[in-house]
């Protein structure tokens, strides 16, 4: 009998697994193998040992890369899940009957494909011509071509995925906001906590879980930054936008050195399995 | 608590309707841009002069535009329909029954989810071409429907659903697959739903997969047919607009006739943990 509900099991499962190991598990194993080889595409994969991984460490464009990709990120984090907080929490002390509308709204970016956000963007910030300069002229602000400025095109390309995200993590945001009873918040205020300590000490503590969910998701899309800079800016000015998707996306598709773009983006991997473990523990520990 | 009107309300509400235009501007420029001749959008007003249709009849007649859009309908559909049909079977496996192996397979599934998107593709662009897949549906179709997401949320709401009715299910003499058919498909309807839908969103708005493995412009989807449109020498920013806004017509309308499923189902993970 239970064999028999085993083999029912394996049946049920395997569909999904012959897709799943076809198409993520068996790539994700194979292109570990193949960061130990030279393959330039057209001839077979040649081991070299650790070759290519003593390659990137004295790659400058690579650590660039990785420069690039760790702080656009850090920046993105700490700019979509405060923004998100925020407005989260002005959804909630809000009018309810307006909240549903602004849901909607706030959520309505992320039904976009970032391509199409992309292409968009790129006449908002284009100089003198572009939607922001035309916006802010009145107030005597002039605003250059973003994007062709080395040091304003990552915050522009940074700004792009905050607009287009910050409404969906506030969305996830009021729905934790809202499992937090109310009767826990009303007790503390008619206790004299202040509105600012009520958050502090009743309301955030509550959004933990949340909060470490948002914080991951956006740090890791954060990390896998590809779709702006290949449509924007090709990775510069002056490499300025180039990150590690990207650097991955070159070295393989436009280089052919499969092999080395696998080990850059095995690097990558580890750091994001490496910064979603770190980010749990902390935010576990601090919560206690 | 109360639903008055206050006036510390009045300013938040004031505060989120900045944030609305904020998020609505951009929108509205790539309308008013479509509708602007090309030295217009070159220049510095606001307002097109007067209202054309220009790019609207060029996106017809001189780009695949409306082949790509057909692309792009079956490439999501079919992954959703797909995503349904795999993730129902397996999450439905891994919500009832006991079998080894069991909680390494779903690891295995979730480790997968933040994996940097070309760590599978350079592999996987060789064996595409040996299979002769490249430039074809299925590679497109395939790797959506096997949806870790999808798993999650299946496995998670057939197991909500009671033993008894499986076991009296059985004990009626019912077969597995006539279980699977008349009893767990119905009744996870709307978790299968929601499973489609976002699978179709993601398929629709991804650009990686079919920049690397669509070779030829009638094979284009949206994305990458109009990433290609705005990377051209002269890039006819008009027509791009024009484009851009034509496009996301298709998501916005899936996304009103069902956004209660589309954000119950992107937060209802976040939530439970």
């Amino acid at each position: 009998m239970r064999a028999r509900r085993a083999a029912t099991a394996y049946l049920l499962i395997l569909p999904f697994f012959a897709v799943f190991g076809l198409f993520w598990a068996g790539p994700i194993a194979a292109s570990f193998l193949y960061s130990f080889t030279e393959w330039r595409g057209i001839t077979p994969p040649s081991p070299v040992g650790l070759r290519n991984y003593e390659n990137l460490l004295y790659d400058e464009r690579f650590f660039t890369a990785l420069g690039n990709t760790l702080w656009m990120a850090g920046l993105y984090v700490a700019i979509a899940n405060t923004a998100a907080l925020s407005l989260a929490l002005a959804l909630d002390s809000g009018w309810m009957r307006l909240r549903q509308f602004f849901r909607t709204a706030f959520f309505l970016p992320m039904t976009l494909s970032m391509v199409v956000a992309a292409v968009i963007f790129q006449l908002v910030y284009a100089g003198d011509i572009g939607l922001l300069a035309k916006l802010l002229a009145p107030l005597g602000i002039e605003i250059p071509a973003l994007l062709r400025d080395p040091a304003t095109a990552p915050y522009a390309l940074v700004a792009m995925r905050v607009w287009r995200t910050t409404g969906y993590y506030a969305i996830i945001y009021l729905a934790g906001l809202q499992a937090i009873s109310s009767e826990l918040r009303e007790a503390a205020r008619l206790d004299g906590a202040s509105e600012l300590n009520v958050i502090r000490h009743v309301v955030l503590p509550g959004l933990k879980p949340v909060a470490l969910f948002c914080i991951v998701l956006s740090t890791v899309s954060g990390l896998e930054m590809f779709d702006e800079p290949m449509v924007l800016t090709q990775g510069g000015p002056g490499d300025s936008t180039l990150t590690v998707v990207m650097f991955v996306y070159q070295q393989g598709f436009q280089f052919l050195q499969l092999g080395y773009a696998a080990a850059a983006s095995y690097v990558l991997t580890v750091l994001i399995v490496l910064v979603s473990l770190v980010q749990r523990f902390w935010l576990r520990e601090r919560g206690r | 608590m109360s639903d008055r009107l206050t006036p510390r309300r009045v300013l938040v509400i004031l505060a989120l309707f900045g944030v609305l235009a904020i998020i609505v501007m951009p929108w509205v420029w790539a309308l008013l841009s479509s509708f602007k001749p090309r030295s217009e959008i070159m220049s510095t007003g606001f307002l097109p002069s007067e209202w054309l249709l220009d790019n609207y009849s060029g996106l017809f007649r001189d780009t695949l535009f409306v082949r790509w859009m057909f692309n792009s309908a079956v490439v999501s559909l079919s992954a959703a329909f797909l995503a349904m049909g795999l993730c129902g079977l397996a999450g439905y496996g891994f919500a009832k029954f006991d079998f080894p192996a069991k909680e390494t397979l779903f690891l295995l599934v979730v480790a997968s989810v933040s994996i940097p998107p070309f760590t599978t593709v350079i592999p996987l662009f060789g064996w595409m071409a040996k299979l002769g897949l490249l430039n074809t549906y299925p590679v497109l179709v395939l790797p959506f429907a096997a949806s870790a997401f999808g798993l999650f949320m299946m496995r998670q709401y057939v197991s909500t659903l009671p033993d008894e009715l499986f076991e009296a299910a059985r004990i009626d003499g019912c077969g597995e697959a006539r279980l699977f058919w008349s009893v767990v498909l119905p009744l996870a309807r709307p978790a299968l739903a929601t499973v489609g839908i976002l699978v179709f969103i993601s398929s629709w708005n991804s650009f990686v997969w079919p920049l690397i493995f669509m070779r030829s412009n009638e094979m284009f989807t949206l994305p990458v047919g109009i990433a290609g449109m705005n990377s051209e020498q002269m890039a006819e920013y008009g027509l791009v607009m024009a484009a851009a806004v034509l496009s996301s017509v298709p998501m916005l309308l899936v996304f009103f006739a069902m956004q209660k499923q589309i954000i119950a189902g992107l937060t209802k993970g976040a939530v439970k943990g």
